[in-house]
């Protein structure tokens, strides 16, 4: 059997297994086609999905490694090709829940640029706000068809817990991940579908491009399991996202001028904001091309002047308006945020939505919902202790080897020290940090989050001679999840998601640049199957 | 459409036109090796190097009597215009700079046409000129000529045609045009520079055959090759595909498609100018003494073109909105 040397290692979630190595009802048809594919068709499907990824130019750009003049590595984004399946009563709590949350990022943005009650009312600290580098004090009294500042959001989610299994009796079992010791706040009884939120993208998430790229090569890869399963489709993202930013229409005025604003082809994400671009039937634009008069966004079309209405912009803020942000910005257009404040342009996402993205008011989301929603958040965040406070900087500091602290301006895993990796010296030196500034950190517990099959060279196989058909094998890897959330006059969600996949053996970073590739997801109609 | 992605639409029929002609001068060079005599293929590789306005590597080429030396020498100048990467005019070059414009504009084309330029591509950059020259060189150049006439076809099947379609038309037209005045101004200066100026009729049948034209000669006029004859087929034949003729009519029907751009001094300039290639080559063609100068007046208004166009529908002054 192709299992049998696979891994499981409780209390870490497998997405495909229970923990007594039995297939999960909704996981049994796959297991049983996967168990049936010999050696060569395996390695074939493997091959295939990597030329059809590779002829059609499913890229992303690397930064860095390439000589002055030269054009940056364009680098393929790798593909494992066995589904994620997603049951369909955990995507209802998911789709849920992100909804809730998304409404109160959107609602809290509206405040906080307005007339800010939340802080008033003492749910969230004000320097904590003014603190924040994200926090665009130019935005003030700004307003967003429908309170959309978010159009799109991509929430990174994980799962931490088997909702199916009693904690109790499988926590500790086998546990390779060092668990920090009794944290200060309680989580309370399991809800969620074990689902945590990692973090909320809501500046310009990308990744949908390769929701939909993954989902070809699936299909293309396991035809008939795709039609075995009833798999929720996932193609229509582009004509919601369409209909979602048509929706923010400046003054509802109808048949609007869409564009999506690009960095540019050297951009990591630009095969996304092509393909985007064509979906949703937009001027794929760079600033260069954009001219604003009279507080009207215009683009240099081989007509003349045309009026652009919305903008999908692709561009972080700092680069959008030299006259408002960053000065030495060539990205941009001069003129841009006058016109979107006059109405004569929306822009999606609105500028200043970091400040909702922000670590440390991260913290305070679930405190959102509750606020502004009057209900109780679906979702969790993950543990978070903010340095800023003291009986959590207190915490962090007694248990730093056993946690991740990470600074709050920085991403992409810049800046932060991995208790459990780091030396006594880095870490003392790291608390030494924290303690000069505790408001610049976070922490939280070193994450145990899910893991699925995914094909890979057998572990055993790594160092021998290449032969001709590869030695492969299923083997667990960590993955995470990004759906989309849109948001106009009303909020849709597309049945589906990005799923990043950490590929390195036992690795838990899943960004695409440091070795990270993806997969499909399978969220399904309906949970009763007959295998 | 935006001015920048219909520049982008532009330059990726012009750079894959470019790169599809010199395919077909080597391809037809690579088959002179076979069995013609040297001072053929010496004239061959002159004729291509001047068509590219570039020298040689080396400054000259070198017409040794040792057959060893050519075909040495011919591998040499093959890898100089097929793979270098230094050279902005090899095939390589030219391929990769219209599928890096076909990038920036992807959304701009069918994913037919995309797929089939990349995959030529990625097939193209693992390639060298080594590999090439061991098998069958010819079949590699007829294969990447066909590959090139497949995303023509492509194109003009898998993608609407609108603007988008109207500006790749642009393109290619507006290259073709520029290299088939190129090449006989090419044929003409080759052969005023040779030492002995001597008439020889291979030397024009070879270049019937770049244009696929040597049948339609043959049956048009007979088996005795008359250089006036080539040229005047060659220029103003309007049913031969790669003539003037047909480019210059095309490049009106693509700008007509168009129409005449925001900035009406320049789309005018280029509507008469559009008009003047057209009366030169429909009307004065052929003026039995003035060939060669007139084909030089065409060759400059084809690269003229090119400028009006820029102004016309890319780079002009902003006015007022419309």
């Amino acid at each position: 059997m192709k299992f049998d040397d696979y891994e499981l290692s409780s209390p870490i979630h497998d997405e495909m297994f229970l923990s007594g190595g039995v297939p999960r009802p909704h996981a049994r048809l796959l297991f049983d086609a996967l168990n049936q594919l010999s050696p060569t068709e395996l390695a074939s499907i493997q091959s295939r999905v990597h030329r059809t990824f590779s002829t059609e130019s499913i890229s992303f750009t690397v930064y860095g490694d390439h000589a002055p003049g030269e054009p940056a590595e364009e680098r393929i984004i790798p593909v494992d090709p066995i589904p994620r399946i997603i049951a369909a009563a955990d995507w209802l709590t998911l789709s849920h829940g992100l909804e809730q949350r998304v409404k109160a990022l959107n609602r809290f943005l509206q405040d906080v640029y307005g007339p800010a009650h939340i802080i008033a009312d003492g749910v969230v600290p004000a320097d904590m706000i003014l603190d924040c580098p994200q926090f665009r004090p130019e935005m003030r009294d700004f307003s967003q068809p429908y309170g959309a500042w978010v159009a799109v959001c991509g929430s990174d989610i994980i799962r931490v817990t088997d909702p199916h299994v009693n904690p109790l009796v499988s926590s500790g079992v086998d546990s390779r991940i060092p668990t920090a010791a009794t944290p200060p706040s309680n989580n309370g009884p399991e809800v969620g579908a074990g689902f945590r939120v990692l973090e909320d993208n809501l500046r310009v998430p990308s990744g949908v491009s390769y929701m939909i790229a993954n989902r070809k090569a699936a299909k293309a890869s396991l035809p008939r399991l795709y039609r075995s399963y009833r798999v929720r489709e996932v193609e229509q993202y582009g004509a919601a996202l369409q209909a979602s930013l048509r929706e923010l229409s400046p003054n509802g005025k109808p048949h609007p001028v869409l564009a999506l604003l690009t960095p540019g082809v050297y951009n990591s994400a630009y095969y996304e904001h092509m393909f985007l671009a064509r979906e949703i039937g937009a001027e794929l634009v760079e600033g260069k091309d954009l001219v604003v008069r009279d507080r009207v966004v215009y683009m240099r079309t081989t007509q003349g002047l045309q009026q652009v209405d919305v903008i999908y912009r692709r561009i972080d803020d700092d680069f959008l308006d030299p006259r408002v942000f960053r000065r030495d910005s060539l990205l941009g257009a001069p003129g841009l945020i006058e016109a979107a404040r006059a109405g004569n342009v929306t822009l999606a996402n609105a500028p200043g939505t970091g400040v909702a993205d922000d670590k440390s008011v991260y913290v305070y989301v679930p405190d959102m919902v509750r606020y502004y929603l009057g209900e109780e958040p679906v979702l969790k965040n993950v543990e978070t202790y903010l340095c800023r406070r003291p009986e959590d900087l207190e915490y962090t500091l007694d248990n730093i080897a056993n946690l991740v602290v990470k600074r709050v301006g920085e991403s992409g895993g810049y800046g932060m020290l991995i208790g459990p990796h780091a030396t006594p010296e880095e870490r003392d030196e790291y608390a030494r940090a924290v303690r000069a500034n505790p408001k610049d950190f976070i922490s939280q517990p070193v994450q145990s989050f899910s893991r699925a099959p995914c094909l890979v060279p057998r572990h055993s196989a790594l160092d021998a001679e290449s032969s001709k058909t590869p030695d492969l094998a299923f083997e667990p890897r960590h993955v995470d999840l990004r759906p989309f959330i849109l948001n106009g006059m009303q909020t849709r969600i597309v049945p589906g998601a990005f799923c990043r996949v950490a590929l390195r053996r036992g690795s838990l970073v899943v960004n695409s640049s440091q070795g990270g590739g993806g997969k499909d997801v399978w969220v399904l109609a309906e949970d009763e199957y007959n295998s | 459409m935006l001015s920048r992605s219909a520049q982008s639409l532009y330059w990726l029929g012009r750079y894959l036109e470019r790169a599809g002609n010199l395919s077909r001068l080597l391809q037809l060079q690579s088959e002179s090796l076979v069995d013609r005599p040297v001072r053929e293929i010496h004239f061959g590789w002159n004729r291509i190097y001047k068509f590219v306005r570039r020298d040689p590597p080396g400054g000259e080429v070198q017409l040794f009597g040792d057959e060893d030396f050519v075909l040495a020498d011919s591998f040499a100048l093959a890898d100089d215009l097929t793979f270098e990467r230094a050279n902005p005019s090899s095939v390589f070059s030219c391929f990769a700079q219209g599928r890096e414009n076909a990038r920036h504009t992807r959304h701009c084309i069918s994913p037919e046409v995309w797929t089939c330029l990349n995959t030529t591509y990625l097939r193209l950059q693992q390639q060298n000129i080594a590999a090439v020259w061991q098998w069958e060189p010819t079949a590699f150049y007829q294969g990447l000529s066909t590959d090139i006439e497949t995303f023509g076809g492509l194109a003009e099947t898998t993608m609407y045609h609108d603007e988008r379609w109207s500006f790749l038309q642009l393109g290619r037209n507006v290259e073709r045009a520029q290299n088939a005045a190129a090449l006989l101004l090419a044929q003409i200066d080759t052969i005023t520079s040779s030492s002995s100026q001597e008439f020889h009729e291979e030397d024009w049948t070879s270049l019937l055959r770049v244009f696929y034209a040597l049948e339609v000669y043959n049956h048009a006029y007979s088996v005795a090759v008359l250089p006036d004859r080539v040229m005047d087929l060659l220029v103003s034949d309007p049913l031969l595909p790669e003539s003037l003729g047909r480019s210059s009519a095309l490049i009106g029907s693509a700008i007509a498609a168009i129409g005449s751009g925001p900035y009406s001094r320049s789309g005018r300039a280029l509507q008469r100018l559009v008009g003047r290639l057209s009366s030169m080559i429909n009307y004065e063609w052929p003026d039995e003494e003035e060939r060669v100068p007139l084909l030089r007046e065409i060759s400059e208004g084809a690269d003229e073109l090119h400028f009006l166009i820029t102004e016309a529908y890319f780079d002009y002054p902003i006015q007022e909105p419309v």
